[in-house]
């Protein structure tokens, strides 16, 4: 793997709404193909619209953004806020969906959703409806859809933010866990530095009004992160430095 | 959960012992009152002139089903093609709605004359009346419902490119469907309305009339209670066809909205 190399930057990107607030401005920023990124910030300081753009989903106002030779926004998986199921559809046929929009057939479709569901520890629940599911597994279920189509980049919007803390570490821990399986790239946004610094490799802290880049930071952590990580002093202490920064970034708003 | 069992017993207990008491009470009172049944006759004599006039009744309750159904069908076909015209174009929305709007703010009753002048086959002047007054709320409820498909879920059929078909036929649709069938329930009603009342204006004739025709000719021919009988088959139809849409909608419903009651779909 080219690992290192951006699968996406952005220079200069900017997004003014309709309403005329200034929501990002001056965006310059580099995704490695491998990195796990976490875009931390107080609420309204534009990350979430910056995912969506680097998703296609909005444009911006002005700069560009560039993608590494033979990728396309094709291959890219967004996990919203909330699970954003289809209600009507089973488990198995909210997971084949992106793969059936693409023209693959049903069969072959429902061989690789099961799969992605058992790595996401949901065998079995394949012909449940949404309804059936706790808030946790409904977030798996999104993330076995958003990884169904095996993209380069995955982009996940505080996915885990509406959970359980015990749910969240789990769900932490399993993503984790699957990035360093298929080192997939991701771009992670949240507003908690714990998670921040529990999952990311780099951590790039957005100040707000108007929505701009305040400081990277590298995190340090061995190889396999586990729990035990999470109550090292290692941990602790990187947290206080990103803690510190993201303050930083908040007062010079201010 | 522990109450639904007992939920249902009293929903069906309660209206039940209502109606028996109130048709014992009207009895009582057309007998202890001796109401000659040509003003008002008792439950009994209407229930015996039900039985008796079965043959031409039944006759008129299949001519107005008909009716009925193919309207509400005509209704549910082209008001759910139409809201679908919406959903792909405002300005198609914004061009026809307010049309939408006049054909059901004008009373039928104030329009069917014209219908039947103008068409000569009094089935389909029926049935064009019966059509109009059903038509609007399938219309209105599915546009809505097209329009509330979840912004997150537009968004993901955006970003796998899912085309204009795919959107409609994955996404808008299904999320119609609640509401849809909501209009269909209030449509079902108010087509059975639409073809008594556009019979009412049609008037009697014709051999092959429904049960609204009845209702005129016995009128006339002072006969009540076959009247009452008559009566009594347009409400029943109209309980039957509330509660077949009820039943369609709970089948369609049942194992997603929040309509739908029971938590067993783990399978």
């Amino acid at each position: 793997m080219n690992l290192g190399a951006p699968l996406v930057s952005l220079r200069g990107v900017a997004k003014r709404y309709a309403t005329g607030t200034l929501a990002l401005d001056g965006i310059d920023l580099a995704v490695r193909q491998g990195d796990f990124l976490a875009l931390l910030g107080p609420s309204g300081c534009g990350k979430s619209t910056l995912l969506r753009i680097m998703a296609g989903l909005a444009a911006p106002s002005a700069g560009a953004i560039d993608w590494a030779a033979g990728e396309g926004r094709g291959d890219v998986g967004f996990v919203f806020q909330e699970p954003t199921l289809m209600p009507w559809a089973t488990v198995l046929r909210n997971v084949t969906l992106p793969l059936e929009l693409a023209g693959m057939k049903r069969a072959e479709a429902e061989d690789r959703a099961a799969e992605w569901l058992a790595r996401v520890e949901l065998g079995g629940f394949e012909h449940a409806y949404p309804r059936a599911l706790s808030g946790g597994m409904k977030m798996r279920v999104s993330i076995a859809r958003a990884l169904v189509t095996r993209p380069r980049l995955l982009l996940l919007d505080e996915p885990f933010a509406a959970l359980d803390e015990i749910t969240r570490f789990r769900l932490n821990n399993d993503l984790l866990k699957l990035w360093q399986d298929e080192r997939f790239t991701v771009v992670f946004v949240t507003h908690s530095v714990f998670e921040s610094v529990f999952l990311a490799e780099r951590i790039v802290v957005m100040a707000p009004r108007p929505g701009r880049i305040a400081q990277s930071l590298e995190v340090t952590a061995p190889a396999r992160r586990g729990e035990e990580f999470r109550t090292s002093a290692e941990y602790a202490a990187q947290c206080r430095t990103v803690s510190h920064a993201l303050s930083a970034a908040m007062g010079a708003a201010a | 959960m522990k109450n639904a069992p007992q939920g249902l017993w009293l929903r069906i207990l309660a209206p039940s012992v209502i109606a028996l008491l109130f048709l014992g009470g009207w009895e009582a009172v057309v007998r202890l009152n001796d109401i000659p049944p040509y003003i008002l006759p008792g439950p009994l004599l209407v229930a015996q002139t039900l039985v008796q006039d079965w043959g031409t009744l039944s006759v008129s309750l299949l001519v107005t089903l008909k009716i009925t159904a193919m309207a509400l069908a005509v209704a549910a076909g082209l008001g759910l093609l139409l809201a679908i015209l919406f959903a792909q174009s405002r300005v198609l929305e914004l061009s026809l709605f307010p049309f939408a709007v006049i054909l059901q703010v004008t009373p039928i009753v104030a329009i069917a004359p014209l219908i039947i002048i103008w068409v000569n086959d009094v089935t389909i002047s029926l049935l064009i009346c019966a059509w109009i007054v059903a038509f609007f709320p399938i219309l209105s409820n599915t546009t809505v419902g097209l329009r509330s498909a979840d912004h997150n879920l537009i968004d993901l059929f955006k970003l796998y490119r899912a085309s204009r078909w795919q959107t409609l036929w994955r996404l808008l649709l299904p999320s119609a469907l609640p509401y849809f069938l909501a209009g269909l329930r209030i449509s079902g009603g108010l087509a059975l309305i639409g073809a008594i009342v556009a019979e009412f204006v049609a008037g009697t004739g014709g051999n092959a009339s429904g049960l609204a025709s009845r209702i005129l000719e016995a009128g006339y021919q002072l006969q009540i209670p076959r009247m009452f009988a008559a009566l009594v088959l347009v409400s029943g139809m109209g309980i039957v066809i509330f509660l077949a849409l009820t039943l369609l909608s709970h089948l369609l419903l049942r194992h997603w909205h929040d309509s739908a009651m029971g938590r067993d779909d783990r399978r």
